[in-house]
């Protein structure tokens, strides 16, 4: 019923639109809401290959990605309030300690 | 007729994820972005709906949709970012960013007919619908046991760094 195609096309234009907020926004945790965007245009993706080989492992991995981004926003917002306990505001610009 | 409400669904589910993605990056204020992002998530579950995954459609609403965006928001509000607003969205890069999400686009673009075609095996064998919650089930706890037990490991371990690292250092 749903074209496979149109599901990829879909899939790679959020996956764009998330890369752009990763390496353009300056806020860090607009950063990792980015990085959720694009792990859902994964499995966007990946339920499409399960609908049209008629499988359900595709939607299996799709599980497993929500359960390692659910681990990743743990881990990636304690970083960010250990960081914020140091400083003022939470942009990337600001931290310059590991620049060469 | 139902094959064409489903296309219709599908365009709209799919446009209206774009228009919510683009918003969710692009607002000023990271609150108005994580419920742009709560748009998104549910317009993807409405997609797996509509590809047959029931299941996943669950799971998108209950834990990114309920959980982590809630997780994320509460974090913005831990978190004074008032003068937030005041500053610029993109870092002085962002043009060199544009042009790689544009290409990259593009890219997966150009490959998006991928000509797959379902072994013979399983068209033929006719058994439940791969999105069926017994399908799924029945893969998640025999074929991908292990992995499923890793994946709980991962989740413990996940609860434990991110308390040890935003612990509050004691006073020595």
């Amino acid at each position: 019923m749903v074209p496979v195609g149109a599901c990829l096309g879909l899939s790679a234009v959020l996956f764009a639109i998330g890369l752009i907020g990763f390496l353009g926004r300056r806020n860090i945790i607009l950063m990792l809401v980015s990085v959720e965007i694009m792990l859902n245009a994964v499995n966007v993706s990946l339920a499409a290959f399960s609908h049209r080989l008629h499988d359900p492992r595709g939607q299996i991995l799709a599980l497993f990605v929500i359960a390692v981004a659910a681990a990743e926003a743990a881990v990636g917002l304690g970083l960010v309030l250990a960081l914020s306990r140091n400083r003022t505001g939470v942009n990337v610009e600001d931290l310059t300690e590991l620049k060469w | 007729m139902p094959i064409i409400a489903g296309q219709i669904a599908f365009y709209y589910l799919a446009a209206a994820s774009v228009a919510s993605a683009v918003l969710a990056v692009t607002r000023r204020n990271p609150v108005h972005s994580m419920l742009w992002v709560l748009a998104l998530f549910l317009h993807v579950a409405g997609i797996f709906l509509l590809v047959g995954a029931e299941f996943l459609a669950a799971v998108q609403v209950i834990v990114y949709a309920g959980a982590i965006l809630v997780f994320y928001l509460f974090f913005l509000m831990l978190l004074d970012l008032s003068q937030e607003a005041a500053e610029p969205r993109f870092g002085a890069h962002w043009p060199l960013c544009a042009g790689a999400g544009l290409g990259f686009a593009l890219l997966a673009w150009y490959s998006r007919d991928p000509g797959l075609v379902p072994t013979a095996a399983r068209a033929a064998a006719g058994g439940p619908p791969p999105g069926s919650l017994s399908a799924v089930g029945t893969a998640l706890f025999t074929q991908f046991a292990l992995p499923f037990e890793i994946a709980s490991l991962i989740l413990l371990a996940a609860i434990v760094g991110a308390v040890v690292i935003a612990r509050r250092k004691a006073t020595s």
